[in-house]
């Protein structure tokens, strides 16, 4: 027993580093499903393809010889688009928010193949930006955090700024009430197609990000990329709550944080990683039914069912 | 001023169940004019009333306001210009949201947005004065969420809202209707002194024929998508509720609200 805890221990404080730089990197994409999540009431599945999207436009970037700057921009132009085609999906046919990224995700994937005309493809040598961090060695998950630590504090304050501006206030309108919020001259479809693209850029910036801190770009990276996201975001959420603009905006990149940390965890304590999925959706259930288990218990009074656009 | 030619809208055209719900509707409201609506269910208010908002497209028809012609415009182009207080008091606020925020929602439907920081001091004291009229304590409540507020609450805000910045036009729709008394007495009185004080042009749709007698300047009755009756001037201020009563069209509707 005590050896087993030993052996887990170490294992899992030997990964810190790795998984750290691994979940700041994945917090974009936990960024790109709360926004429309939780900001539009627009619960969106692009990200699932978006994140292979800019994996893969990074990987064939870097690939054709671009600079990892380079790369990175055409991945968030690309990720815009695939979000802004959701919405637009939604807006124009009224098509569910559901199907309407379910049917995105699934043609991205002939996408994503035809981009990179393969299955996968390895960018390993080429320049990234991990290897402009000063004063640590390229490649090492020191220079991975520090890169991507600065860029997602940037982010966050951006973000943070962005969303109490009158623009800001005005797109957080339309997820909580579009009948008021067009009642109030906002252009819901500007906001709605804005905001969502803006979330598929963030899942492709991680996705781009990934690709230059593995090496090789894959079609199945974005593989349950989605319910991993959701997970992290409820951890994220339970942890700093949801009140406040700012505790929203921080919970994705705390939740990936705190998540992958427990997933890494997991794996060291011997959990075969083919059940992580069913874990993982487990949790997110779990903490999905919450509110609803408390009702029923007559703990304490219903919560107002949360409602999301259709 | 509100005008509104031949208006015309058909639901389910060439189906077993076609609706007229606006045919060939004419409406003048004058500026400053506050013009009540009544009419039996199906007479033609609400279809009107989105019309003028933007939400529903009529077949053919003009509406314009102050001159301009705003029939091909949508929704939130036309807020510029019109506000409206829904009957629903779920649908006229951002529950999620806070009192201020949702004020400077408010605020801004007829400016640009811009990237400044929304919510700065100035704004936030005008808001708690603004607030402070309807003698409901909102203005020390400015950091709560609109859904923790009554219903009463949500409507006199939804009103302080729409009013704030004299619209061209200002829409009721029923909006007292899902109130209790008490509470509609007191959204009404407010929207009186505001309409009063702003000199806003309103029409305001009512099934409560007192508020139609005691409240406005003229009465407009419609029935089958067209006005049926207008009583303005000295004729409006001498008529009763059996009066308005007695000119409903169907016997039942009579006999319904005499009740």
């Amino acid at each position: 027993m005590i050896d087993f805890l030993q052996t887990t221990l170490t294992s899992f404080v030997a990964l810190i580093p790795v998984t750290l730089a691994q979940s700041l990197i994945l917090g974009f994409v936990v960024a790109g499903i709360m926004i429309p999540f939780r900001m539009l009431s627009f619960p969106d599945l692009t990200s699932e393809g978006a994140f292979p999207l800019g994996g893969c436009v990074c990987g064939v970037a870097l690939a054709s010889g671009l600079g990892p700057l380079t790369a990175i921009g055409l991945a968030l132009l690309t990720g815009f688009v695939a979000g802004c085609c959701t919405a637009f999906i939604h807006l124009r046919f009224r098509i569910h928010t559901l199907l309407a990224g379910i049917l995105v995700m699934t043609m991205l994937y002939s996408v994503n193949l035809r981009i990179m005309g393969r299955s996968n493809l390895s960018v390993f040598g080429t320049e990234t930006i991990f290897d402009w961090v000063p004063f640590v060695q390229p490649g090492f998950p020191l220079a991975k955090i520090i890169a991507v630590g600065v860029i997602t504090l940037a982010i966050f304050l951006a973000l943070n700024f962005f969303f109490t501006t009158e623009k800001g206030t005005a797109v957080r309108a339309v997820g909580a009430n579009p009948v008021m919020a067009e009642a109030q001259g906002i252009n819901v479809w500007a906001a709605t197609i804005g905001g969502i693209g803006l979330a598929g850029a963030f899942s492709a910036f991680s996705g781009a990000l990934m690709v230059q801190s593995q090496g090789f770009a894959d079609v199945n990276m974005g593989l349950g990329i989605l319910i991993n996201g959701l997970a992290a975001l409820m951890i994220g959420e339970a942890i700093v709550g949801k009140a406040t603009v700012w505790r929203q905006l921080l919970a994705p990149f705390a939740g990936a944080m705190v998540y992958y940390q427990l997933v890494s965890l997991c794996l060291a304590a011997g959990m075969p990683p083919p059940d992580l999925k069913l874990a993982t959706g487990a949790f997110v259930l779990l903490m999905l039914a919450l509110p609803t288990l408390r009702a029923t218990r007559g703990r304490q009074a219903a919560t107002p069912r949360e409602s999301f656009r259709e | 001023m509100l005008e509104i030619r031949a208006a015309r809208k058909v639901f389910y055209r060439g189906q077993p169940d076609e609706k007229i719900a606006l045919n060939g509707l004419d409406l003048t409201l004058k500026t400053g004019e506050f013009g009540v609506v009544i009419g039996s269910n199906g007479a033609g208010k609400s279809s009107m009333l989105n019309a003028i908002s933007g939400s529903l497209s009529l077949d053919s028809g003009q509406i314009l306001i102050n001159g301009d012609d705003i029939t091909a415009l949508p929704v939130h182009k036309r807020a510029t210009r019109i506000a409206r207080v829904f009957q629903d008091p779920m649908l006229g606020t951002a529950a999620s949201m806070t009192v201020a925020e949702n004020m400077l929602l408010a605020e801004l439907r007829s400016t640009r947005r811009t990237l400044r920081h929304g919510l700065n001091a100035r704004r936030l004291a005008d808001y708690r004065e603004r607030l402070a009229i309807l003698g409901l304590g909102l203005e020390d409540r400015l950091n709560t969420r609109v859904d923790l507020l009554s219903g009463g609450q949500r409507q006199s805000l939804s009103l302080i809202m729409a009013v704030g910045g004299s619209p061209d036009l200002l829409l009721l729709d029923e909006h007292t209707a899902a109130l209790d008394p008490r509470t509609a007495d007191i959204v009404m009185e407010a929207t009186v002194r505001a309409v009063e004080a702003l000199k806003l042009t309103t029409l305001m749709v009512t099934h409560n024929m007192q508020h139609a007698v005691d409240y406005g300047h003229r009465v407009i009755m419609l029935n089958a998508g067209r006005v049926h009756l207008e009583i303005g001037g000295e004729e409006k201020a001498n008529v009763t509720v059996p009066d308005l009563i007695g000119h409903f069209a169907t016997k039942t509707d009579s006999m319904l609200l005499a009740s």
